[in-house]
């Protein structure tokens, strides 16, 4: 045996270390509630994301644009935790998802491009299912209200494949929400959506800049982008290459700047 | 009820559900497990080959071929929409993801596994029924320690290029002990052999199985997670 090691070793896993010490990991801290540590995703010699550091707190509510392959999309999967980064780390309220997972995944919502949906399960159907996941003691409520909320509450008794393309959009948005997350990640929530789904849309991502959440949407739709965030960042090459407050920025002249951005680090 | 048995639970009934509703894996496996049936009948000289010598290694075959046609579609029907993402971002334990999706294979193939031998016990004439309880265990065994092995590989496998293609040459190749001691047991019984004659295969085949699905939920975080 190697001096300094104990052969009467027994695994605590980190829940039970908190409950024993009494931390509870739902309490607030004065950790930033999303921060993201030199994060980096590489896929074979191609680096998609490289070194990314971000800090926001709750009611802050950042959107990231970028073009096409800037790696948002890669960036956003490692800080909702569906991807693993090749190096860096992602805390939620102080915690890495390495130390307590099930915690971790129950405040954070995503919806993404892909909907996270079963074609051939209804509506109802899908959001009871990820409501067990979540383990919601009160699935029925949650999901007549989420589905009253997105529009959907007529098509409950719909197969998601039997809906349109902006009515998945919302159902996925109501799965999303479900659960009440603390942190939800929108990965281009607004793609294909006529104007009357936008709108609906838009109002329901207003209702989540209630101050209790934190935020972090990836779109193409420099207004729409705009209007909700109180933070905004362009992501170039991997990196964020330009940030600001929303309250500092000229609505008008954005998309100017914003291409001069993206051409200049391109 | 604890919140993970909760969540295995509601995992399984989504994909029975599913697999109610679309009936895509349990038409191709019980018509693959019918022709097959047919075919092996008419392939065997009953003048030269007694039926019941060769149906045990029939049968486990068929239950194999037919297995891996549906077990190996399991991660399919999650790809669509990204659903299998919406599942591994929740905080489900992916060991409690693997159990289910082995209880909702295991489901449909024990079932696909009593067609086979209905099939074979007609087409062959087999005279199964003293052992027919035992034999029932013995596929109940085997088609758990399949189905884990199938399973775990399976998620591998949607992962490739080679997809499908990639599964049986994975599989097979750790199927030989089930194999060995699954036709050994089937066989005997189905010749009128007394289950003690077999009580050893019954037992390492039960091990296998349990080591299958024990591996497969340590293993599975692994394959799954990018």
């Amino acid at each position: 045996m190697w001096p300094g090691t104990r052969r009467d070793c027994t695994y605590v896993s980190p829940s039970a270390i908190y409950a024993a010490t009494g931390v509870d990991t739902n309490a607030p801290t004065e950790s930033p509630t999303l921060e993201a540590i030199g994060l980096v995703r590489e896929y074979g010699p191609v680096t998609a994301v490289d070194g990314v550091d971000l800090s926001l707190d709750t009611g802050e509510f950042l959107t990231i644009f970028g073009p096409n392959g800037a790696g948002k999309t890669s960036l956003l999967g490692m800080l909702a935790g569906a991807t693993r980064p090749t190096r860096g780390e992602v805390k939620i309220s102080g915690l890495p998802i390495s130390l307590s997972e099930h915690d971790w995944r129950s405040k954070v919502g995503i919806l993404s491009h892909r909907g996270f949906l079963y074609a051939r399960l209804t509506a109802e159907e899908n959001l009871r299912f990820y409501g067990e996941l979540f383990g919601l003691d009160d699935i029925s409520d949650r999901i007549a209200e989420h589905l009253e909320r997105v529009g959907l509450a007529d098509r409950a008794r719909f197969e998601v494949r039997q809906l349109s393309h902006g009515m998945r959009q919302r159902l996925s948005l109501a799965r999303a929400l479900l659960h009440d997350p603390d942190v939800v990640f929108l990965d281009e929530p607004y793609t294909g959506l006529d104007p009357s789904a936008a709108g609906l849309l838009r109002g329901v991502l207003n209702e989540l800049k209630d101050g209790r959440r934190t935020v972090v949407m990836v779109t193409h739709n420099l207004t729409e982008g705009l209007q909700m965030a109180t933070r905004v960042a362009i992501q170039v090459g991997g990196r964020f290459v330009w940030e600001q407050d929303a309250s500092d920025i000229d609505f008008a002249g954005f998309e100017r700047q914003y291409h001069a951005v993206v051409e200049a680090r391109s | 009820m604890s919140a993970y048995f909760r969540q295995v639970c509601a995992i399984v009934k989504k994909d029975v559900l599913l697999e109610v509703r679309s009936r895509d894996r349990i038409t191709a496996m019980g018509a693959f497990a019918v022709l097959a049936g047919v075919l092996f009948n008419f392939s065997i000289d009953t003048t030269t080959t007694r039926p019941q010598d060769v149906a045990a290694g029939l049968i486990w075959m068929t239950l194999i071929f037919g297995g891996l046609l549906g077990v190996g579609r399991t991660f399919h029907l999650e790809a669509q929409d990204g659903a299998f993402q919406g599942v591994l971002t929740s905080p489900v334990p992916k060991d409690a993801i693997f159990l289910a999706k082995v209880i909702a294979n295991f489901t449909l193939l024990y079932a696909v596994s009593l067609l086979v031998l209905g099939v074979f016990a007609l087409f062959f004439s087999l005279d199964i029924g003293p052992n027919l309880p035992w034999i029932m265990v013995i596929l109940a065994l085997g088609s758990l320690g399949f189905v884990a092995l199938a399973t775990l590989f399976a998620a591998v496998s949607t992962g490739t290029t080679m997809g499908e293609t990639l599964l049986p040459v994975l599989v097979f190749p750790l199927l030989v002990p089930m194999v060995v001691f699954g036709v050994g047991s089937t066989g005997r019984l189905m010749n009128g052999r007394p289950f003690d004659e077999v009580e050893g295969n019954v037992r390492m085949l039960g091990a296998f199985a349990f080591a299958a699905v024990a591996a497969g939920a340590v293993l599975f975080r692994y394959v799954v997670e990018d």
